[in-house]
C-alpha cells in the first residue's frame, strides 16, 4: 500500500508545485493521474522514489516512511519502486539484456554488475519477463536499435526486474504513436493484475486513462481536484482539470513560475 | 495586416551587420593593434648584425645535413623504440588515470569538494608545457625514459581528463535517473549509465593522445627524458648534421603515419 499524506514540493522560493497532496493506493489497482502540464504529476511521481526531494509531508510504502531515507537505506527502498519513463531512459549503447538486468543493480554487488555475472535466478526472470512482453528475441540487440514500443517494453521489464511493490509510470506513452501507446497501456494493465502490483500512471490522454485504469486522479496546480472511478470522470471534471488551460494568455499569467520550473526539471 | 508591396519603388539593399557595432570602437581597436605592432617591433632588441651573420651559418648547417646519413641506423632504431615505449606506456597510464579524475571533475556527478579537487588536478597538470615538466622530472628521477613516461602521463591526465569531464557533463541524464531509480549504487550507476555514453569519445581521445604523446616524446627527449629526442640532441652536439637530418626526416614520417592510423581508427569507431 502506498500512502502519500500532505506532500509539499516547492522549487526554490516559488509557489509550491505540490500543495499538500494526499493519496492512498491499495492492492493491485491501476491509478491514472491526469492534469495539465505543470500540474505537478511528474513531480509527485518523482517524489515517491526520491528522484525529486519532497519539501515536506510523508510517503509510506507498505509501512516504510520514504521521505527521510538516506544512502543505502534509500537505495534499498528504491529497489521496491519500479519506474517507467516517458523517454524510456534505456542504456542506449548496451544490449537489451543488459538493460533488463540493470533492474537488478540494487540487489547484486559491484563485481557482479561490472562483469555481468548476474545470479541464475535473475537471468531466468529476465527471460521469462521478456518473453511475456515479446522482446526475448532482442536479448542481444543494442537498445537503441529497437522501435519506440519495443524500447518501452524494455523499460517496463527493467522496472519489473526490481520485483517492485509499486510501479510508477511517468507519461509512459507520450513518446509513442497512438496504437503502440494503447498496447503499452494494455500491457501495464494486465501486468498489474498478473503481478498484483499497484501502478500509478501519469498520462495526458484522458480517453486512455478512462479505458485502461480503474481509478482516475486529477491534479491542478498541485492540488487533487478529482479522485474517483473512470465512469464518474465526466465533462465537469475534465473542465475542472483542464478548464481555462486552452487559453494561452491565462495559463501564462496564472502560473508562469511553477510551470517553467517543472519544464526545466522534466528536461533535466 | 496589409500585404507587403510586391514591387517596392526603391530596390532594398542588405549588408551584413558589422561584428563590432560602434564604428569608433571598431576603428579604434584596429588603430591600437597597428600602433602596438609597430612599437613592439621597434622596441624589441633585434640584433640585425648577428642575424645576418647567422644566416650563412644556418645555410652551412642545412647543407651539412645533405645528404642525410642513415649510417648509424641501429642508433636511430634504438631511439625510436624508446620513444614508442615512452609514448605507449604514458598513453596507457595517462588514459587510465584520467578516468577517475574526469569523474571527479564532472560537476553533474561529483559533489562540490570532490569536483574542486578533480578540477585542480587537471588544471595543474595542464598548466605547464611538457618540456618544463620534463625538466622537473629529469631533476627528480634522473636522465632516461622514466622521466619521459612520468611527464607524458601527467600531460595525458590533464588533456584527456579535461575533455572527458566535459563529455560526462553532457551525457543523457535520463539514463542516470533510471539507474538511480532501480536502487543502483554510485559506482554501478557510473559503469552502466555514464561510461558507456563516453566510451566512443574515450577511445577517440586515447588514439589522439597516443599520437600527440609520440610527438611530445621526441621533444621531451631533448631535455634528457629519453627517446629519439636525446639521440637528436647528441647528433647536434657532435655536429653530425647529416645524422640529425635523417632523424628529423624519420620523425616526420612517423608522425605522418601515426596521424593517418589514428585518424582511420577514430573514424571507424565513431
Amino acid at each position: 500500500m502506498l500512502e502519500i499524506s500532505n506532500l509539499v514540493k516547492r522549487y526554490g522560493q516559488s509557489k509550491p508545485v505540490l500543495e499538500g497532496l494526499d493519496l492512498k493506493v491499495e492492492g493491485n489497482s491501476v491509478v491514472s493521474i491526469v492534469g495539465a502540464s505543470g500540474a505537478g504529476k511528474s513531480t509527485m511521481l518523482r517524489c515517491i522514489n526520491r528522484l525529486v526531494e519532497p519539501t515536506s509531508g510523508s510517503i509510506k510504502l507498505n509501512g516504510t516512511e520514504l521521505v527521510n531515507l538516506k544512502g543505502a537505506e534509500l537505495r534499498r527502498a528504491r529497489r521496491k519502486i519500479g519506474m517507467v519513463f516517458q523517454g524510456f531512459n534505456l542504456l542506449d549503447r548496451l544490449t537489451v539484456m543488459e538493460n533488463v538486468l540493470a533492474g537488478r543493480l540494487g540487489y547484486v554487488n559491484l563485481y557482479q554488475a561490472i562483469t555481468r555475472r548476474y545470479p541464475q535466478a535473475d537471468i531466468e526472470r529476465a527471460f521469462s519477463l521478456m518473453e511475456r512482453v515479446g522482446i526475448a528475441h532482442y536479448a542481444n540487440k543494442r537498445a537503441d536499435e529497437l522501435s519506440g514500443g519495443e524500447r518501452q517494453r524494455v523499460g517496463v521489464v527493467r522496472a519489473l526486474m526490481q520485483e517492485p511493490e509499486v510501479l510508477l509510470a511517468d507519461e509512459p506513452t507520450a513518446s509513442l504513436d497512438p496504437r503502440t501507446s494503447e498496447q503499452i497501456m494494455m500491457l501495464l494493465q494486465s501486468l498489474a493484475s498478473e503481478l498484483s502490483l499497484p501502478v500509478l500512471i501519469n498520462i495526458h490522454n484522458v480517453a486512455q486513462a478512462k479505458t485502461y485504469t480503474e481509478r482516475v486522479v486529477g491534479l491542478r496546480h498541485g492540488k487533487m481536484i478529482f479522485d474517483g472511478l473512470p465512469a464518474d470522470f465526466n465533462k465537469d471534471a475534465l473542465d475542472a482539470i483542464y478548464g481555462g488551460i486552452e487559453a494561452p494568455d491565462e495559463t501564462v499569467s496564472e502560473q508562469p513560475q511553477s510551470s517553467a520550473e517543472v519544464a526545466r526539471h522534466d528536461s533535466a | 495586416m496589409t500585404p507587403p508591396d510586391p514591387q517596392p519603388s526603391v530596390p532594398r539593399t542588405w549588408k551584413k551587420p558589422p561584428f563590432i557595432a560602434n564604428p569608433l570602437l571598431r576603428y579604434g581597436i584596429f588603430i591600437v593593434a597597428v600602433v602596438y605592432l609597430v612599437w613592439a617591433f621597434g622596441s624589441l632588441p633585434f640584433n640585425w648584425a648577428r642575424i645576418s651573420e647567422g644566416l650563412p651559418r644556418a645555410a652551412r648547417i642545412f647543407s651539412g645535413g645533405f645528404p642525410p646519413s642513415f649510417e648509424r641506423f641501429g642508433l636511430l632504431l634504438t631511439g625510436f623504440k624508446e620513444s614508442f615505449q615512452i609514448a605507449i606506456l604514458a598513453t596507457l597510464l595517462g588514459v587510465l588515470l584520467s578516468i577517475p579524475f574526469a569523474v571527479m571533475a564532472a560537476r553533474n556527478i561529483a559533489p562540490l569538494p570532490i569536483y574542486l579537487i578533480g578540477r585542480s588536478v587537471i588544471i595543474i597538470s595542464r598548466s605547464f608545457h611538457p618540456v618544463i615538466v620534463a625538466i622537473l622530472f629529469v631533476a627528480a628521477v634522473g636522465f632516461g625514459p622514466l622521466a619521459g613516461i612520468l611527464t607524458l602521463t601527467l600531460y595525458s591526465i590533464g588533456f584527456v581528463g579535461k575533455l572527458l569531464a566535459e563529455e560526462i557533463e553532457e551525457i543523457d541524464w535520463g539514463q542516470v535517473e533510471a539507474m538511480r531509480a532501480t536502487g543502483a549504487g554510485y559506482l554501478a550507476t557510473l559503469f552502466y549509465a555514464v561510461f558507456p555514453q563516453i566510451l566512443p569519445r574515450q577511445v577517440g581521445l586515447s588514439m589522439y593522445q597516443l599520437d600527440s604523446n609520440l610527438r611530445a616524446s621526441a621533444v621531451v627527449g631533448i631535455v634528457g627524458a629519453g627517446g629519439i629526442g636525446g639521440t637528436l640532441m647528441n647528433a647536434f652536439g657532435r655536429y653530425d648534421y647529416d645524422f640529425a637530418f635523417a632523424i628529423l626526416l624519420i620523425i616526420i614520417a612517423v608522425i605522418l603515419l601515426s596521424e593517418g592510423i589514428s585518424g582511420w581508427v577514430r573514424k571507424k569507431i565513431w
